[in-house]
């Protein structure tokens, strides 16, 4: 059972922020929170693949041989500094708390993928569905016009259930945008469109116009209609139920949720022109129109499969994918905060792992899940602070150690959902979703 | 250390010898010979109708022909019947025919692979397909020869209880390796699945109002406890051997527990191995719990529920719904020596599986007085999918001797079922949403199903003997299993003979067909 502290109840009862739900306590109060309209919240997962360099983004080591060439410089937030590549971000460092003391034990893509993103290790009986499937379940409403959780430019192949809703089941799984897959040739560009383009997976079939797909689903519903006057259970109306969705999906106003090219010239530009800058104006989009959870890939294509995995040339890749970074972020984080939408939004940053702090013989740095970092920004969270510290050299960590859980039960507690909130797994155990002790520190 | 493995290999050769005699003794039937397939089917019928007349219920009427062709296509070998079996089956005039169907089903190679694909699911988590774990091909080639052969349903759960090996390989020791080999899970797990018995939630404490005691479940997992454990982070290679010491203790404390025998004695340490004991102890005629798990599963499977509910919790709190049948089932079962076609056949020549899914929304499940309507599950979608267009020998087993699945290395199909798995989910809810919803209608399978070009279907349709009545039943039967009613012909048929492009019209016509709540479910 969990422990309610006196501070917590407090909280709750009283005027103001509550950043904790009690499950099983007082539930009429607790209900009547959850279904406050202006308490709609949303969450951005910025999923770095490949593994970003900590020691050349948020923990620099100036002046020690693992620093590596980038500079430091000043932030908004008196004390915190950044790589000289994320000078927009920097401007936008009050809003931010870095997390220097991420300690988890996966050094594998696949393996270390999962771990990030479900909170556990794979193997096992469970099968653990994603933050993103978790999150959008508590935050969500099951029957909103667009999807509760979508997912832009992810890179799957690493680890399929890392992406997935495991026990959830397919309701829980991500509507995906632009996915990219291991196996899946790239489609050789005529010319190179000024922006990256983004379109939902399987949103059309390209050989099928608008006058064949009416036809089509003329022919549909007839089939439909015949089967299921005679078959009124459950799971033919949920069959034709999820169709209805998908359709209005498909032909609607909500897919213009998606549609980029509403979206002036220079703001289009002012995200970046690739897939992560344009991924971010989509997010926000999304958000402005209610969608709970909502993710963004970076370095799962472009610059390579993982550009993140910089084993070799890390300074030059790591400042390019720095720059896309520091242009989608701070653009999103701007836009957000202009239209009152920052306070409700929690952005979590992180990869599989982090970087040797040591730079190998080609220039690259390696797979390292000792000592690394993740970040925390918008709403719910204290920024302008970095919790915890790395040794000089950055090869251990000497403050707060935390772990993937505790930043997942952050994440959630920055959310207004209690991370002990159950879910009932294959196997009937229940699974708290997130298994942790929140970092007070860096919760508003 | 090689020259006190090769003896000690040999001996558990031997004694695994010992063990297949033992379970053949345990499994010959020792009292009266058990009743006839029919007279069994006839059992159930009447215990069904007994139960009722005394709710007051009528039964649905029978499904037609061709409705149970579909039904008893899916249930046995995964996928839906060829045109060709459609067309024989409904002009069949013979009375046994629904026996003979069955029987033919059952023979059939993808009988075996649908099984193993069920069964895998039953047994291995959704995940140990990944790469670290080796891939799960040999874990479902091994079940697919059991199932090709019909071995013994006790010697199956034998080889899976004392498997050896590697995870990888051909074999069921993927089992172990994907549990990681850990007493507890393998506990909860094999008592679970080959028990029904959920004594999982005794391993911290004792449960206050369950059966089951902290001592039940880990002398229960001490049966677990002399694996040999691989060192550091190897399980997933690890090889599944056993050792010939180690204990399992309470947790957080230093109390070592002996293996006890579920609702039994003590077993003491001796000449076999402490899975043997395990596995001569559950596959015994006399355990009761092993029967009855095993006969509520293949009755879930072919209706939709179990007897008892959920299908893997028979432990007390969830009452069966007809006492009777599940009690006469599991003797039946046992006294057939554990034939999992013979109880198969048995099922499927009752009145209940004959019945029509057809409802006016009231329901109740538990008493079986009508068929439920089941999703399909991922592996059953992508075949029929892959059958209906005619592309199934692309990805196919062929099931010849030691051959492995090609499944593993289809990524489209390993794309698909990563979308559209549900684990641990029951069959009679409907669970995909949006996202499956938009590749089934947009996605690259469909694409390639609907192609002009690509589809042969489509192709073969194009001939010019066939009239567009002749194409519109062709699509039909290669997907619906039926022919078109009276009242679909004339739409289809205006649509066809409207189409300045006839194969783009009858893509239209397959892809309405392919996306309709009559081709996702099993009805």
């Amino acid at each position: 059972m969990s422990i309610i502290r006196r501070r917590d109840l407090l909280k709750a009862c009283g005027v103001g922020f509550v950043g904790y739900s009690m499950s099983g306590w007082l539930p009429a109060f607790a209900n009547a929170i959850a279904q406050d309209p202006k308490r709609k919240r949303h969450c951005i997962l910025l999923w770095m693949t490949g593994g970003p360099a900590q020691t050349d983004t948020w923990d620099m080591k100036p002046g020690h041989a693992n620093g590596g060439q980038f500079k430091e410089i000043e932030t908004a937030a008196a004390g915190l500094r950044f790589s000289e590549h994320l000078p927009k971000l920097a401007k936008l460092a009050d809003q931010l708390a870095v997390i220097r003391s991420l300690s988890t034990k996966e050094g594998d893509h696949g393996r270390g993928t999962y771990l990030m993103r479900t909170g556990h290790q794979p193997g096992g009986p469970i099968s653990f569905p994603c933050i993103g499937s978790t999150l959008s379940k508590a935050l969500g409403s099951a029957d909103a016009e667009l999807p509760n959780y979508v997912s832009i430019a992810p890179y799957e192949a690493f680890n399929r259930a890392a992406f997935g809703p495991g026990f959830l089941g397919p309701r829980s799984a991500p509507l995906t945008v632009a996915a990219t897959n291991f196996f899946q040739q790239p489609q050789p560009q005529q010319q190179q469109p000024a922006y990256a383009e983004l379109g939902v997976d399987d949103l059309r079939n390209p050989g099928v116009d608008r006058a064949q797909e009416d036809a089509r689903l003329a022919l549909w519903q007839s089939l439909q209609d015949g089967f299921l006057k005679k078959h009124k259970s459950a799971s033919p109306v949920a069959h034709n139920t999820v169709y209805q969705r998908a359709v209005r999906m498909m032909r609607s106003d909500a897919a213009k949720a998606f549609d980029l090219a509403e979206e002036k010239g220079d703001v289009r530009e002012r995200y970046g022109k690739g897939r992560f800058g344009q991924g971010c104006l989509m997010a926000r989009r999304l958000v402005e129109r209610g969608v709970p959870f909502v993710e963004v890939s970076l370095g799962s294509a472009g610059g390579g499969a993982f550009a993140w995995d910089t084993h070799a040339q890390n300074f030059p890749t790591v400042k390019s994918l720095s720059e896309e970074l520091d242009a989608g972020w701070s653009a999103l984080m701007s836009d957000l905060k202009d239209r009152g939408l920052l306070e409700a939004t929690t952005i979590l940053w992180m990869g599989e792992f982090g970087r040797t702090p040591k730079i190998n013989g080609n220039a690259g740095r390696d797979h390292f899940p000792a000592a690394w970092s993740a970040v925390l920004a918008g709403g719910g969270i204290k920024g302008g602070q970095a919790f915890g510290k790395t040794s000089e050299d950055g090869e251990k960590v000497e403050e707060g150690k935390v772990d993937v859980g505790d930043v997942l039960a952050t994440l959630c507690r920055a959310l207004g959902v209690d991370p002990e909130t159950k879910n009932i797994s294959e196997i009937g155990r229940p699974i708290a979703i997130a298994e942790g002790a929140p970092i007070e520190a860096i919760l508003a | 250390m090689f020259a006190l493995q090769v003896p000690r290999l040999r001996l558990g050769l031997a004694i695994a010898a010992v063990v297949v005699a033992g379970c053949m003794f345990f499994g010959a039937p020792t009292s009266a010979a058990p009743p006839s397939e029919q007279e069994m089917a006839a059992r159930i019928d009447a215990l069904l109708a007994a139960r009722w007349k005394q709710e007051g219920v009528t039964p649905a009427a029978s499904a037609s022909d061709a409705e149970f062709l579909r039904r008893a296509s899916l249930d046995l070998t995964g996928t839906i019947p060829t045109v060709n079996e459609v067309r024989e089956f409904l002009a069949d005039t013979s009375a046994d025919k629904h026996r003979k169907l069955i029987d033919s089903l059952l023979k059939k190679p993808t009988h075996a692979t649908h099984f193993s694909n069920v069964w895998r699911n039953a047994l291995l988590p959704v995940d140990a397909n990944q790469v670290f774990f080796g891939g799960d091909n040999g874990f479902r080639s091994w079940l697919r020869s059991q199932f090709s052969q019909n071995v013994p349903y006790d010697k199956i759960v034998t080889d899976v209880l004392v498997a050896r090996g590697q995870g990888g390989q051909v074999g069921p020791a993927l089992f172990y390796t994907a549990l990681q080999l850990k007493p507890e899970e393998l506990a909860a797990s094999t008592s679970k699945i080959f028990l029904g018995v959920q004594i999982q939630c005794a391993q911290c404490h004792n449960h206050p109002f369950d059966h089951w005691k902290q001592d039940d479940f880990w002398g229960y997992a001490a049966f677990f406890g002399q694996l040999a454990q691989p060192q550091g982070n190897q399980q997933f290679a690890a090889m599944v051997t056993d050792a010939d010491t180690g204990d399992v203790k309470l947790p957080e404390s230093e109390v070592v527990v002996k293996p006890k025998f579920l609702a039994g004695e003590a077993s003491e340490d001796g000449v076999l191995t402490r899975r043997m004991r395990l596995a001569l102890w559950m596959t015994s005629r006399d355990n009761a719990f092993f029967s009855r798990a095993a006969v509520n599963r293949v009755w879930a499977m072919l209706f939709g529920r179990g007897i008892v509910e959920p299908v893997d919790d028979l432990g007390g709190k969830n009452a069966p719904s007809h006492p009777e049948v599940l009690d006469e089932l599991s003797k039946y079962f046992a006294d057939t020596g554990f034939d999992l076609n013979r109880l198969i056949r048995t099922l499927a020549a009752t009145k209940a599986y004959q019945l029509s899914s057809a409802s006016d929304g009231e329901n109740r499940p538990e008493l079986f007085a009508r068929m439920a309507i089941k999703s399909l599950t991922a592996d059953q979608m992508y075949d029929c999918l892959q059958d209906a267009m005619r592309r199934r020998e692309l990805s196919a087993y062929t099931g010849q001797p030691g051959q492995q699945f090609a499944g593993g290395f289809d990524q489209l199909r390993q794309q698909f079922l990563a979308r559209f798995n549900a684990p641990g989910q029951g069959t009679t809810e409907f669970h995909s949403g949006i996202p499956q919803a938009l590749m089934l209608m947009n996605g690259q399978v469909i694409v390639q199903a609907t192609n002009l070009q690509q589809s042969d279907l489509l192709g073969a349709l194009d001939a010019p003997f066939f009239s567009d009545d002749d194409r519109l039943e062709i699509l039909f039967l290669s997907t619906l299993s039926r022919f078109p009613t009276d009242d679909e012909r004339p739409g289809a048929t205006a649509h066809l003979e409207n189409a300045s492009n006839k194969r783009q019209a009858l893509s239209d016509v397959l892809w309405a067909l392919l996306n309709s709540a009559e081709f996702a479910l099993n009805h």
